[in-house]
């Protein structure tokens, strides 16, 4: 058995959420340690766009962003919502453009700027927790075993979270999960604008179906339930952008591929850990619209880190206040979803109902039946009922109901 | 054919201290928001072991131990946290010289701190050493003839108040919360209800001892070192460190206090402004309860200024007495049942609030003799929380009432309960004084500010929460180009949005010409 490391904190992986973590411990000087499976820096299929928030907690923790970390373009202007009814609605974000981030070393660049002590290579593997410690076995890919003792651990290591898996054993199994392709393709003709990030609202195509520019290549990804053939309706997405916004690609030369647990936020039905054990990040549930998981993973990242230091400074119990500090994370993320927020609020960074006012009678009566037929399929995951009353209680008491949180 | 990505490691270069990387992003990404790392990389302690083998060859204790340097891990506003390599408390300026020439050679940050009462992280250090000015809290020297008294700069104004009040003296402006340190409030400003007819604190400042970022020790003041002496004061602490300070102090007075109430915040806001510049009362300023139970006070030291004021100026105030608003308030209430929490709020708040600020225990023939009881410990335990929370504006007589309407809703937006603090700030100081300041660049003769403050009751809110509304706050001063009473640490990203690009950098400049390694005060303004 190898010697045991003890640390403050343990923080299980080393993504965004894990740096935000890590940043708000290691400043207070605490002792932490990031456990992260791959060797740094790991390859992290994502889309890349990043909301202006999420782009201004970069900079105020880390600093502007090196150009090494960014794609081509390097900047999102805003989103194009496309309605199968004809009608295509451009949004700029609010506050100005946004970094198409390269989440292989703008993960690696935050987490190295934050100053913490990463173990890579080295899988979480258990902890168990003694009430006064908790005690870590990670693994490296020999099967070597590595033993971590620490106050706390911070499990911060995505949807498929090691960490929330050792802790809700039939957790997996009781919530959707979705798989999301991007394929990257040759550009033949793509009338597209590359400012944009693309989003269809059709229900032929798929839950989750988007298009943007990265380095002379046209991604084209969707998401759809898992298990699904997704390669059909890739297929499909492809001749649907072809007929309907003459787009001509190539062959793909890059698929990535990433599972995730949607839905959480949207019934507001987040993990967010138990004893001195933390969950926070996708792992935790949190995901805005369009599926934009990097601002809401970088601020409850931050969060969980600081309610590591209130606990340490006020000796009180971690979960209480990780639960009270979280509660406008989740505001901030469920209210996206919340029907009444967008009707009569706004919270998402671009205008949608401030965009759709200014089009006709028309293309809003489109608009409208179009999203149906886009919500329709979602029937089968029975979230409408419970989105509705979280939707009602947000109103009349100014949060979401933390009971429903595990 | 499909190519297999393999990650290579990149270069993670930090910029230096003072350096803004170019955006990468674009030319016009976070528009009207900062583009600044606002909370800084912990300082990773290069030269720190030789640093503090110079300090003990000087003589020089430091300690490192992690209970000492654990105390100093945050400041009152309970937001940025920080753990120092090590402390010093400072006994003498020679001591304070010594740790900056070694400091400087070494290129160790210091932070230095009195009070620590900053709301933004200014005086907490991310690594390198912290440099407690409390160990300095003597009184020096009080001259009743010439009304004059030095004293050291770590010295709390209430301890300062309580030297003078023994021989009959009295400072003539100081901070609301008398715990802070004379020196950290000459660097930043310093306001109270005074500061409409006297200025801020560091308009009273006579001479200054400072040490230089280089180690150097220098009397400054209007006549010796100017430059200097104009620089160290509301210069944040970024031009050197004030270890003594020579201050303006008057006879001790008595003073008679009294309460307007308004239910329409822009009325007492009015009627402020014309007090203010009328120079109608000795000492004014409002204080709410939410935008509803607006109290506009006034005090007098004399009674002829009393008389005067009542016989020239309260004609012309809106505000009522304490009954006749509680009637009008009551009515507003009982035609809007649904609103019954917040009657109940404000009854309980008027039953606890108004005798703390008539103590009859600080009360002699209606006066109140001891204002630094009524005006600090009332005020904070009101008013403020174990964790400080008060974004501010501060803006000329022609953008105040906007910019205060403007902060209530954002409160309203943030917060169930919250109090606004709206004080003038008369300028009796050189401009070049004021120049990169609290005191905004358009103000003449009397500036405004106001403080915008949560209750927080207890709850524990996330730092993003807090930081929401704060930038909301800030966000309004970028709007109107107002500037801000807190004015650096995490907020420090508006300062080159306010004061644009050329004056913060002739101002860097200066810094890195007294400054070369950027180690007194790094991370506050640049």
């Amino acid at each position: 058995m190898s010697r045991r490391r003890t640390a403050d904190v343990i923080i299980v992986g080393a993504s965004l959420s894990a740096a935000a973590v890590a940043k708000r411990l290691v400043d207070a000087g605490y002792e932490t340690i990031a456990l992260e499976r791959f060797p740094l820096p790991r390859n992290k299929p994502c889309s890349g766009i990043i909301s202006p928030r999420g782009h201004r907690f970069l900079i105020e923790n880390f600093g502007p962003l090196p150009k090494e970390v960014l794609h081509d373009p390097t900047a999102c202007r805003g989103v194009t919502f496309y309605f199968p009814g004809g009608v295509d609605l451009p949004m700029d974000f609010d506050g100005g453009t946004t970094p198409h981030l390269n989440r292989t070393y703008s993960d690696y660049w935050a987490i190295k700027r934050s100053g913490v002590t990463v173990h890579d290579n080295l899988r979480f593997h258990s902890a168990v927790d003694h009430g006064t410690h908790v005690d870590v076995i990670a693994r490296n890919h020999d099967d070597g075993e590595q033993h971590y003792r620490a106050r706390y651990v911070i499990g911060a290591d995505g949807p498929n979270s090691q960490v929330v898996r050792g802790l809700y054993p039939g957790y997996r199994d009781a919530i959707a999960w979705f798989t999301v392709k991007q394929h990257l393709h040759e550009i033949i003709d793509c009338p597209l604008d590359p400012e944009y990030f693309h989003f269809w609202f059709h229900p032929g195509l798929g839950f989750y179906t988007w298009s943007h520019q990265r380095s002379g290549r046209q991604i084209v990804g969707v998401g759809y339930e898992a298990g699904t053939d997704l390669a059909e309706r890739h297929a499909r997405t492809l001749t649907y952008l072809e007929e309907r916004h003459g787009v001509r690609l190539g062959p793909c030369d890059l698929r990535e591929t990433s599972v995730n647990n949607f839905g959480l936020s949207l019934i507001n039905r987040y993990v967010f850990g138990r004893g001195n054990i933390l969950v926070t990040g996708q792992a935790a549930g949190f995901l805005n619209m369009i599926a934009e998981g990097m601002s809401a993973a970088l601020h409850s990242g931050a969060i969980a880190g600081e309610a590591a230091i209130e606990a340490f400074r006020g000796n009180r119990p971690v979960q209480e206040i990780y639960r009270s500090m979280i509660a406008s994370e989740v505001r901030r993320c469920s209210d996206q979803w919340n029907i009444m927020k967008i009707l009569f609020g706004r919270p998402h960074e671009a205008d949608f109902m401030g965009t759709l006012a200014k089009r006709s009678m028309r293309e809003k009566m489109i608009v409208l039946k179009d999203t149906a037929k886009f919500l329709a399929p979602w029937g089968r995951f029975s979230w409408g009922r419970q989105m509705l009353w979280q939707a009602v209680r947000r109103v009349m008491t100014g949060d979401y109901d933390p009971r429903r949180w595990k | 054919m499909q190519t297999r990505f393999k990650p290579q490691p990149i270069a993670i270069q930090a910029p230096g201290p003072g350096v803004i990387p170019p955006c990468n992003v674009a030319s016009d990404s976070l528009i009207g928001i900062p583009r600044q790392q606002t909370n800084p990389c912990r300082w990773q302690g290069e030269g720190w072991q030789s640093f503090v083998t110079d300090l003990v060859n000087r003589g020089i204790a430091v300690d490192e131990r992690r209970s000492a340097r654990t105390l100093y891990q945050s400041d009152a506003g309970g937001i940025a946290h920080g753990l120092p390599h090590g402390v010093v408390v400072a006994r003498s300026t020679e001591v304070v010289a010594g740790i900056l020439a070694a400091a400087q050679q070494h290129r160790v940050p210091v932070t230095v701190r009195g009070g620590g009462l900053t709301t933004e992280g200014e005086t907490v250090s991310f690594g390198g050493l912290q440099l407690d000015m409390r160990g300095m809290s003597r009184v020096l020297e009080i001259d009743a003839s010439k009304l004059t008294v030095r004293c050291e700069a770590g010295i709390y104004w209430h301890s300062l108040a309580e030297s003078l009040r023994r021989q009959g003296l009295d400072y003539l402006s100081a901070p609301l919360n008398m715990t802070s340190s004379v020196g950290g409030t000459l660097g930043v400003g310093g306001i109270d209800i005074n500061s409409p007819r006297l200025g801020c604190s560091a308009d009273q400042a006579l001479a200054l001892t400072i040490v230089t970022p280089t180690g150097e020790i220098l009397r400054c003041s209007e006549n010796e070192n100017p430059w200097w002496f104009n620089r160290v004061l509301l210069g944040y602490g970024q031009f050197g460190i004030i270890t003594e300070a020579t201050l303006r102090i008057r006879p001790f007075t008595p003073i008679t206090m009294h309460y307007f109430y308004y239910q329409d915040l822009k009325q007492a806001m009015e009627d402020l402004v014309m007090v203010s510049e009328e120079d109608a009362a000795d000492y004014m300023g409002i204080l709410t309860m939410l935008d509803r139970a607006v109290n506009l006070l006034v005090a007098f030291d004399s009674e002829e200024r009393e008389k005067e004021f009542f016989r020239k100026w309260r004609p012309r105030l809106r505000g009522f007495g304490e009954a006749r608003f509680a009637l009008t308030l009551g009515m507003h209430y009982l035609l809007r049942p649904w609103k019954f929490r917040e009657a109940l709020y404000l009854l309980n708040r008027k039953r606890t609030l108004l005798p703390a600020l008539k103590p009859s225990h600080h009360l002699r023939d209606n006066r109140i003799v001891d204002r630094t009881v009524v005006f600090s410990q009332a005020v904070w335990k009101f008013w403020g929380g174990r964790q400080m929370v008060i974004p501010d504006l501060a803006t000329s007589r022609g953008k105040f009432i906007e910019a205060v309407l403007r902060g209530n809703e954002v409160c309203r937006k943030y917060f169930p309960h919250y109090t606004l603090y709206c004080v003038g700030i008369k300028l009796i100081g050189p401009k070049e004084r004021y120049e990169l300041s609290c005191i905004p660049p358009d103000a003449e003769d009397i500036a405004y500010g106001c403080e915008f403050e949560p209750m927080l009751e207890g709850k524990t809110y996330s730092r993003d929460h807090i930081q929401a509304f704060k930038n909301e706050i800030y966000d309004i001063g970028v709007q109107m180009g107002t500037s801000y009473y807190r004015f650096g640490g995490m907020m420090k990203g508006y300062i080159r949005r306010v004061f644009g690009d050329e004056l913060v950098d002739k101002h860097l400049a200066m810094k890195r010409e007294v400054d070369p390694a950027m180690i007194l005060n790094r991370d506050v303004i640049f």
